[in-house]
């Protein structure tokens, strides 16, 4: 990016700045004020392409607009479930196979340039070239190409109907400016000053970012769709995540988007913190791998079992575990996917707990406790598996000793293996494991269970299914569910597989845990969507009597 | 002297290149890599993760990463850190800076109040005094460093709200006040990290600085003083003090890699941007490049701590310096 360019693009922002302030500074009634929050986690780029970390995403959604918002629901499957955004409305054509979005005209960058068609176009060229590397790539794979049918109409080209075509545009491909990224070399954007500091198109302008220790963002009061109810957000960085919660026990930041244990606590006794709770997509199990660690290419000598792995599942209590490490912050999944998708189906027939059955079962298949220790064997190898979690988990850990003492109770012994997440991740990916207790947080659409279920996942190199579960039955499900041609055909498609997937038990499935945030009392939170809790903060607001002396800077200095 | 500096010199390239080697084989030998974290959060697809395996070279035999890491090194180019997403060299010049403000700050004061502390004890030797400030001193050199850190913490920024909980300056006001305004703010942030890691060294100087004085006092100088007439407080501070300095300069030398060790948890507890901080996170998230430069930037300083130790006694000390 030259200096040219940069020099013009901080004039105008200026201007705006200036003519923004006005409005700012004179903030009444609920619009104004700031909002400190508190990450233990620093962005690594803000320009959506390059991005590979949560912390980028809540920042760069502020500052870029999508063309479409998923709604609170979550209805991800066909494009009902999406309110406008930068697109005014779409167009599907007669074949579905394209969309044609078209932008409000009233949409402005941050330096003054109105949005236009292009953008569109750049912000999907630039995840899909492959010279830029873009982790996101693998989200965009199901569009084509994107054109400019005129300078307010981008269309969307598919290679193949499926209900997460809309969903793919809209929440995979952000918009960015034309006009400021068209000379930069693709194999060199991450290094092109734009990727930390953008100009964007949404509620929030970037105003600055101290490495290691703060980003700025600003109130965009001219923005085409109204100005967000705050005047300012900082993003507070701290490397330890205990400093990063005592900050907001202290007054010093305002918002933390997930507490546990003793510090909620501690947030719930301080009188000016309030704990909101809402839905997460993490859901929590106990997966066996289903071949031989040492040998891959055989089954494993356990868990090669359908039965032995139903009548394990058989004998753990999985309410009771759930109760005891997260009281009522937790619930017992339904499958392998969270309440918070909207997909999940109350109705999947679910294995009993029954210790006699599972006790049952086991003798059925020859293992027995021969020689009165109080662990099963068969043909002298006793019934026993190593159990991996990571030490960086509490809570698994704690699920880890309770699975340890239920199996133990029908003759299991389980031996807990607790590992630092770099190794255990080593050992997932070499698939040198026994069983282990993972944690999954999947993208919000339900076809994002290929990721971790599909043999597609257990074959390819780097693939996430670590249990090696391979089921043609399930995947032609999920393939079947992803390609139907109406959201009832695809829930009811969906709601096969899980009970496949259930019925084959490749894995217990434990725990969904709610997600619990701290926030000052004087800020009024709005939509904390389980994938972006951030969704809302447009519609975050504090009301003026409740302000401190932060809230009443205005846009000010800084936006200058 | 000037052999003094140059054996000093080529001591710390030997050093550094030790370290540099022991840290890169012991960084990549360990299970996983930069972006095995990332696996099950949903932020990287697993062909997105063997792309970048592939693009920065991590496939590749490790005695190849080596070979190219010492070429890289050669050329001064420290390479490209992951977690911070920016060169190697700039997420150092950002750190370093910071940590020896703190631990600059922290030296001082811990030198100040070492002296001190152990003036009063050996001038009031056995007394109730030199106990009880001894026992005080070794409460503090006895805690673990982060336990103290969270402790001052809780106490002095949440319990009783006098300090800034972390970081250098208010993220929000510090950008509104003006100069005397931002210098208090800085001084606030400062504080308690600072005291921290005093508290965690006075100790040891105050009793290496004690043992000095009494040795001191039985020399034959400090009778001669006394035979002339001078006072106890003239002997004390113009005869034994200044001679048994020495010593304690050198000790301060010697706990260059004590304090930086401390400063790694204190700066991580207080989010202070420094080299400790910078240390952490890059262990945490496997950031290879950044790990083995924050190795040898260590090295180089604990030499150079070294090194500035042996010149400071040198010129205390004519005999040294005439070696």
């Amino acid at each position: 990016m030259t200096t040219r360019r940069y020099a013009a693009a901080s004039l105008a922002l200026a201007f705006l700045a200036c003519s923004g302030d006005k409005r700012g500074s004179n903030a009444s009634g609920d619009v104004g004020g700031t909002v400190v929050i508190s990450l233990s986690g620093e962005p690594d780029f803000l320009m959506q392409p390059v991005i590979t970390t949560t912390a980028s995403k809540m920042v760069t959604d502020q500052i870029f607009e999508p063309l479409a918002e998923l709604k609170p629901e979550m209805n991800t499957m066909g494009d009902g479930g999406f309110a406008p955004r930068l697109a005014r409305h779409w167009t599907w054509s007669a074949d579905s196979l394209s969309i044609a979005f078209e932008l409000d005209p009233r949409a402005r960058w941050h330096d003054g340039v109105p949005v236009r068609a292009a953008d569109v176009k750049i912000g999907y060229d630039l995840l899909a070239d492959t010279s830029v590397h873009s982790p996101q790539a693998a989200n965009v794979t199901d569009i084509d190409s994107v054109t400019v049918r005129d300078s307010l109409t981008a269309v969307f080209w598919f290679h193949q109907r499926s209900l997460d075509q809309f969903f793919s545009a809209a929440y995979n491909v952000v918009p960015l400016p034309e006009h400021l990224l068209r000379n930069v070399k693709r194999s060199e954007l991450k290094s092109d000053p734009f990727a930390k500091h953008p100009v964007g198109n949404g509620p929030f302008r970037f105003v600055r970012w101290v490495p290691t220790q703060l980003i700025e963002i600003v109130a965009d009061t001219t923005h085409f769709s109204g100005r967000p109810k705050l005047d300012r957000i900082v993003y507070s960085f701290a490397a330890d995540p205990n400093t990063a919660v005592t900050r907001v026990l202290a007054g010093e930041a305002d918002f933390i988007e997930v507490i546990r244990g003793e510090q909620l606590a501690q947030a719930l006794k301080t009188p000016t913190l309030q704990a909101k709770v809402y839905g997460g997509l993490d859901y929590a199990f106990l997966q066996f791998n289903l071949r031989d660690p040492k040998r891959h290419a055989a089954p494993n000598a356990l868990f090669g079992d359908r039965t032995l792995r139903r009548a394990l599942a058989m004998a753990i209590d999985r309410p009771a575990m759930v109760k005891n490490v997260y009281d009522t912050l937790a619930a017992v999944p339904f499958g392998p996917a969270p309440r918070s998708l909207g997909i999940a189906d109350t109705n999947i027939r679910q294995l009993p707990y029954d210790t006699a059955a599972a006790n049952r079962t086991l003798d059925s298949l020859g293992w027995r406790d021969s020689n009165g220790d109080g662990i099963r064997d068969r043909r002298g190898i006793p019934l026993r598996f190593s159990l991996a979690t990571p030490s960086s988990s509490k809570p698994r850990q704690r699920m880890a000793v309770l699975l340890q003492e239920q199996l133990k109770r029908v003759g299991v012994d389980v031996v807990i293996d607790e590992l630092d997440l770099n190794t255990m991740v080593g050992k997932l990916m070499s698939r040198n494991f026994d069983a282990v207790l993972m944690s999954w947080h999947p993208d919000p659409t339900p076809s994002s269970i290929r990721q971790v279920w599909t043999t597609t996942a257990s074959r390819e190199k780097g693939g996430l299914n670590f249990g090696s579960y391979e089921s043609p039955v399930f995947d032609a499900q999920i393939d079947s569910a992803a390609s139907a041609h109406s959201v009832e055909q695809a829930r009811a498609l969906y709601h096969r597989a899980y009970q496949t997937l259930v019925d084959d038990e490749p894995a217990v499935m434990l725990y969904e845990p709610d997600l619990v945030a701290a926030a000052s009392k004087r800020i009024h939170l709005v939509n904390l969507r389980p994938d972006a809790w951030w969704a809302g903060i447009r519609e975050w607001s504090i009301p003026a009597d409740q302000r401190i002396e932060r809230d009443r800077l205005g846009l000010g200095r800084a936006a200058q | 002297m000037r052999r003094l500096l140059a054996a000093r010199a080529a001591q710390a390239v030997a050093v550094v290149a030790i370290v540099a080697t022991i840290v890169f084989a012991l960084t990549h030998l360990a299970p996983g890599d930069p972006f095995a974290t990332a696996v099950g959060t949903g932020e990287l697809h697993p062909a997105q993760r063997e792309a970048l395996r592939v693009r920065y070279g991590f496939d590749r035999p490790i005695a190849e990463q080596y070979v190219m890491y010492l070429r890289n090194l050669a050329r001064g180019d420290l390479g490209w850190s992951f977690s911070r997403s920016r060169p190697v060299a700039a997420a150092l010049a950002a750190a370093v800076p910071n940590t020896l403000l703190l631990m600059g700050t922290a030296l001082l004061l811990s030198l100040a109040l070492g002296v001190a502390a152990g003036l009063l004890q050996a001038a009031r030797r056995d007394s109730a005094i030199d106990r009880g400030s001894g026992a005080i001193l070794l409460v503090f050199y006895s805690m673990p460093d982060f336990w103290l850190a969270l402790m001052m913490m809780l106490a002095f920024a949440y319990a009783l709200p006098i300090f800034p909980v972390s970081g250098m300056i208010d993220p929000v006001m510090h950008e509104y006040l003006g100069t005397w305004g931002r210098i208090v703010d800085r001084v606030r942030h400062l504080v308690l990290p600072a005291t921290t890691l005093t508290l965690l060294i006075t100790a040891a100087i105050a009793r290496h600085q004690r043992a000095a004085l009494l040795d001191a006092a039985r020399a034959d100088y400090t009778r001669t003083a006394r035979a002339k007439g001078l006072s106890g407080r003239a002997v004390l501070l113009r005869h034994t003090l200044r001679n048994s300095l020495g010593t304690t300069i050198t000790l301060v030398g010697l706990m260059f890699p004590a304090l930086l060790g401390g400063a790694v948890l204190v700066e991580t507890v207080f989010a202070w941007p420094g080299m400790g901080q910078l240390a952490t996170s890059a262990i945490t998230t496997r950031d290879y490049s950044l790990v083995t430069a924050a190795a040898i930037m260590s090295a180089v300083m604990t030499v150079l701590g070294s090194a500035i130790a042996d010149v400071l006694t040198a010129i205390a000390d004519p005999r040294l310096r005439e070696r």
